[in-house]
């Protein structure tokens, strides 16, 4: 799994951008989902929950569910490629 | 994630998109060209070669993620391919907007070999007639040719179209002509009184009666092509768009030929010059300039003298 052809990402202080540059519509990231784009922007898609697990507290399986809802996400918008 | 178009200026370390009209020089002399482009209409003091990579691994270093040519003609600028090449291999999402006179065969492939996002042609009618009469020195075979060129080699095609009394009624035609030729994306809006266009008003304005055929016609193309091409067209007047611009101006920069930097193409200030500022100084006073009481009067004034449009060249620094 990769970004999109047209699609960019930057990071910000905020967290970061998606920039889809061919319907020119730009997508603003909290620091979670700049961590999941981060991982995948360096194609390291595989493992990103259990990576992140690592990094923040996960009592009750959120992190599975809402990574998966992210990618979920961006692949129906069309900021994710196979 | 939040939805589309939520991104302030206030809050990114730099621009987004980058517009860069990277030469006043053009081959045609179109009756409402903004920038008033043509033959022999180059800047005394455009950027040179030197000035112009500086620039662009400004951009570069900062990720600014969507960079546009545009002009003049942007073609003939004398380094443009080395422009785009060293932009596209910078990382940039690069659009070049183009009359599309120079697009032969070797062209449209060195451009789809570079890695250019897309290449927009302007086509203001379904007809010779109609494009030659806004088109001045235009030849509408020789660009609907460069379309298919860039079809051929494989570069993502827009159209852009700007109306006037005398084209608005082809705007079905030409739609369906962006579609047949290949483009993914139509663009199209109203034509500002400005530039060229005082001069040529006469010619070019549009009844509110024929704006509104226009966009119903629109509105119908964009159902028609859904999920083929997008049709985007702007119904908003200027007036309206500089408003939300007030309270929400979006992470863009105008860059002209000399390196000046607008606040944006509808308003005459420059907020910074390439020539002695950088890229975060510029960015820095682009987001001070947008809160300065000079822009917002300005704006109230449009809507007390739309006319003032006439007078955007007369720049006003920031």
């Amino acid at each position: 799994m990769r970004l999109a052809p047209y699609v960019k990402f930057r990071e910000e202080n905020f967290g970061g951008v998606l920039f889809e540059t061919r319907s020119e519509k730009v997508y603003t990231l909290n620091p979670t989902a700049t961590a999941v784009i981060r991982e995948i922007a360096q194609g390291d898609a595989g493992g990103i929950a259990a990576r992140l697990k690592d990094r923040y507290a996960d009592h009750d399986g959120a992190i599975d569910r809402e990574t998966a809802a992210f990618i979920a996400e961006l692949v129906a918008r069309g900021l994710l490629a196979e | 994630m939040t939805g589309p178009g939520a991104a302030e200026a206030e809050d990114l370390a730099a621009p987004l998109y980058v517009a860069w009209q990277i030469t006043n020089e053009c081959n045609l002399a179109c009756l409402h060209c903004i920038e008033e482009s043509g033959p022999g209409k180059a800047f005394a003091d455009e950027l040179d070669r030197e000035q112009v990579f500086a620039v662009l691994d400004q951009l570069l270093e900062r990720e600014v993620p969507y960079l546009s040519f545009s002009g003049g003609e942007p073609m003939l600028h004398p380094h443009f391919f080395a422009m785009v090449e060293h932009a596209c291999d910078g990382g940039a999402q690069l659009k070049i907007e183009t009359n599309g006179h120079y697009l032969d065969p070797a062209n449209a492939a060195r451009l789809k070999a570079l890695g250019v996002k897309a290449v927009q042609v302007s086509l203001d009618g379904a007809s010779t007639a109609t494009f030659g009469r806004m088109r001045v020195r235009g030849e509408f075979d020789r660009v609907l040719d460069g379309i298919r060129n860039l079809r051929d080699a494989g570069v993502p095609i827009e159209i852009n179209f700007s109306p006037a009394r005398f084209n608005m009624h082809e705007i079905g035609a030409v739609v369906d002509l962006a579609f047949e030729l290949g483009a993914y994306s139509f663009y199209t809006g109203r034509t500002m009184y400005t530039g060229n266009a005082v001069k040529a008003w006469r010619h070019l304005e549009a009844s509110e009666e024929q704006y509104a055929t226009f966009f119903a016609t629109l509105r119908d193309k964009a159902e028609e092509y859904r999920g083929r091409m997008r049709v985007y067209y702007h119904e908003a007047g200027l007036l309206e768009e500089l408003r939300y611009r007030l309270r929400h101006p979006a992470a863009l920069l105008i860059v002209l030929p000399n390196g000046l930097v607008k606040l944006i193409n509808a308003l005459p200030f420059v907020c910074g010059d390439f020539r002695r500022d950088s890229l975060d100084g510029i960015w820095a006073n682009f987001r001070r300039a947008w809160r300065d009481p000079r822009v917002a009067g300005f704006v109230e004034e449009l809507a007390e003298d739309p006319g003032r449009t006439r007078s955007l060249h007369q720049w006003v620094h920031l």
